[in-house]
């Protein structure tokens, strides 16, 4: 039963976060940078940070969206480039939220800077020159933008939750 | 909502992430006295070099790969793509490069054109008398 409730949950989260990625491949984003996007499945990432009560979840849930992802659109190299961003991303608001001292926002805002800083590692590797990190100021600019966006979204999002009792129900068995 | 500890977080990450473009700055304006060139790669490999700072007049190069083809333009001290068939178009955005360090990619067709500053002993380049 309560394996059943943990499975159901967490694809739940992947589901979410799979149909916030398509829908934001159908925005129109004015060009900033090469790279930069609003990140909306991240959204989703953050919740589970705060939600789930295992933080193994948290990276299983990551890592079957940008799998999916991948199935869905985007190709090897995108692949690439969101799983180096995902794992830089989550493990800095792993070490960012274990720390205690930063808000939902700014572990929020370091996840989008660091995953910008992932993918930039990735490029340089790509095309074999370290000029491409003359894009990390302006990428780490975008990050903190979206970052900021999204950990805001995810605290009302997160204070609502908590008034269902599935969220205590998560808590406890998850 | 936002604490202090958050606006420190995040201004010595935006303060870290300008470092590596600080490098780049830096070394390019101590070297920049000898004038410019412009190197094409492909593939990670050297494709072609182009002076820059002597350069006069427009020419244009257009360089076919397995994934498409990018067409640059040479205008006087300037470089840039101007056309490519990519997705993306990042490459085509960037616009003109003039000074050492800047660079127009193209990721999908792994092309990148990179400004330097000549070294004196560099044995690529040919310089105009």
């Amino acid at each position: 039963m309560n394996k059943t409730f943990h499975l159901i949950i967490l694809s739940l989260f992947v589901a979410q976060s799979l149909v916030l990625y398509i829908v934001e491949g159908m925005l129109p984003v004015p060009f900033i940078a090469p790279g930069a996007k609003l990140g909306l499945a991240n959204l989703i990432t953050v919740i589970a940070l705060y939600a789930l009560p295992r933080k193994r979840d948290v990276a299983l849930i990551l890592l079957l969206r940008i799998i999916l992802s991948t199935a869905f659109g985007g190709g090897i190299n995108a692949f690439f480039y969101s799983v180096s961003g995902a794992a830089l991303s989550l493990g800095s608001m792993l070490v960012f939220q274990k720390c205690g001292k930063f808000s939902l926002i700014g572990v929020s805002a370091a996840g989008g800077i660091f995953h910008n800083f992932g993918q930039v590692l990735v490029a340089c590797f790509i095309v074999e020159n370290m000029k491409i990190m003359l894009y990390l100021p302006v990428l780490a600019v975008a990050g903190t933008g979206t970052g900021i966006l999204i950990g805001i979204t995810a605290m009302v999002t997160l204070k609502h939750l908590q008034k269902l009792p599935l969220y205590k129900r998560i808590q406890q068995t998850c | 909502m936002i604490r202090k500890w958050d606006v420190a977080l995040i201004v010595s990450l935006l303060i870290l992430s300008c470092i590596p473009a600080a490098l780049f700055w830096a070394s390019g304006q101590a070297a920049s006295a000898n004038g410019t060139h412009a190197i094409i790669y492909v593939n990670g490999k050297k494709y072609k070099t182009i002076p820059l700072s002597e350069h006069h007049g427009t020419d244009t190069l257009t360089i076919r790969t397995s994934s498409g083809y990018n067409t640059i333009l040479i205008r006087d001290e300037e470089i840039a793509i101007i056309d490519a068939d990519c997705p993306d178009q990042v490459c085509v955005h960037e616009g003109f490069l003039k000074n050492p360090g800047q660079t127009s990619v193209c990721l999908p067709h792994k092309v990148m054109v990179e400004v330097q500053a000549n070294d004196a002993s560099d044995p690529d380049i040919i310089r105009a008398r």
